[in-house]
């Protein structure tokens, strides 16, 4: 065997990938070659620290949680007319939207506008918890905060109840963030505060993740309202958030 | 049982188990958590569509629609990372050559390792992980990759020597500032 086919095999042989005749006479060669030896050396000890102490990236809990949970409860309401589960649907029509808003989010959006109102509506989530008063008005009753808001604000923000989704209306509150005046709903989930800032915006601006001082900062749009969700809450459960008050301001 | 909820108890059962090399495959893609997140919740929920089209190991199914999200994904993402990447060429490796780096390579630690395996250019870092943190053999690593198994012999034996490379420049810098 030459040295230049046995430096072509090394590789294969290490992997345990070479039929048992070749494998034969590259050790043959082997025996006699201390140079392809330490070659091969070389190649085990590699392989060797890679498989140690590579980082093996197990799929986050909460990955699989949220794949899983998306399925409901085998039962009739699980199925839609074409036949596909109706979990299946809206997270495939989820994954679309995301792949879209990727796309977007890359070509098309301003980030520097963008960025601009997460540092301020960050700034005013910090202010107001800081300052212990995360609202002007509290009130868990969503008739009651609408009013107060709709009263002192050009536009109506949908206000949703959603309380039976574990997220809890506290109250609400005015703002001034790129240079409007803006309604502020406080949510709480266990111990998390979360502002939703709500205001007119144009049509056909592309959702956006962002963490921001391990901050979570979630933003959609839905029926010409501009939505901007801000937390300490894990992301999956803000990502939740965002849904339900999508879903919700489109009744 | 309802051939609906048969289907997806099957899923569970053959593709679910994968769920682990999928995001590890994808975190090493990417080189984040949060966009590996969701570039497997689309590959997953691409897989459960196309789940009727499975034939052999599921292990590789699930990964060549992890990889093709992975590369969607770096093409709008990351388009640097994909320079070269279509380069079917099958290179012939050349012979180890012997040197420095059999001392180097007991140098490296924990983190330079890692380093090193992330700033490999995105088909060698593949074929990589696929091999070593994976554990699968030429002919599934073809399959995920979709290429001969002869451009996977190629592209390993690449990445190997781009990372001995790589470990040695690392380890020859950390000793220097140790020295200085």
């Amino acid at each position: 065997m030459t040295h230049d086919e046995a430096g072509r095999l090394l590789h294969a042989y290490v992997d345990g990938e070479l039929d048992p005749a070749k494998a034969l006479e590259l050790e043959a060669h082997l025996a006699e070659n201390p140079f392809a030896r330490a070659a091969c050396e070389r190649l085990r000890g590699m392989s060797a620290a890679i498989r140690d102490q590579a980082d093996y990236h197990a799929a986050p809990a909460a990955l699989a949680r949220r794949l899983r949970a998306s399925a409901p409860p085998e039962s009739e309401a699980g199925r839609g007319r074409l036949g596909l589960p109706r979990w299946l649907r809206s997270a495939a029509a989820f994954a679309g939207v995301a792949a879209l808003a990727w796309i977007a989010a890359t070509l098309v959006m301003r980030p520097g506008e963008n960025e601009r109102i997460a540092t301020e509506v960050l700034a005013s989530h910090v202010r107001a918890t800081l300052a212990g008063r995360p609202y002007d008005i509290a009130s868990s009753d969503q008739h009651t905060v609408k009013p107060w808001l709709s009263a002192r604000l050009t536009f109506s923000p949908p206000v949703a109840d959603l309380s039976a989704q574990g997220f809890e209306l506290t109250g609400g509150r005015l703002d001034y963030v790129g240079g409007r005046r803006v309604a502020v709903l406080a949510y709480k989930r266990r111990q998390h505060l979360i502002d939703v800032f709500v205001w007119p915006g144009e049509a056909g601006q592309a959702d956006l993740k962002l963490t921001r001082e391990g901050f979570n900062i979630e933003r959609f749009a839905k029926d010409n309202m501009d939505f901007w969700l801000v937390s300490d809450l894990n992301r999956n459960e803000l990502a939740d958030l965002a849904r339900l008050l999508s879903e919700r301001s489109a009744l | 049982m309802d051939p609906m909820d048969e289907r997806k108890q099957r899923f569970e059962r053959v593709v679910m188990p994968h769920l682990d090399a999928a995001y590890n495959l994808a975190r090493w893609m990417t080189r984040n958590d949060h966009d590996a997140q969701d570039v497997v919740q689309e590959a997953v929920l691409r897989a459960y569509r196309f789940f009727d089209g499975l034939r052999g190991g599921a292990k590789p199914w699930l990964l060549a629609i992890v990889r093709n999200s992975c590369l969607s994904w770096l093409l709008v993402n990351r388009p640097a990372d994909l320079a070269g990447f279509d380069d079917r060429v099958i290179e012939t490796p050349a012979p180890e050559e012997d040197g420095p780096e059999t001392q180097a390579m007991r140098a490296f630690d924990r983190r330079m390792l890692n380093e090193a395996i992330a700033a490999l250019p995105a088909q060698f870092r593949e074929v990589l992980v696929l091999r070593e943190l994976e554990d699968m053999s030429y002919k599934e690593i073809a399959r995920v990759a979709d290429v001969p198994i002869g451009t996977v012999m190629s592209r390993l034996s690449r990445a190997r020597r781009l990372l001995g490379e790589s470990l040695r420049a690392l380890s020859n810098a950390a000793g220097e500032r140790v020295n200085r």
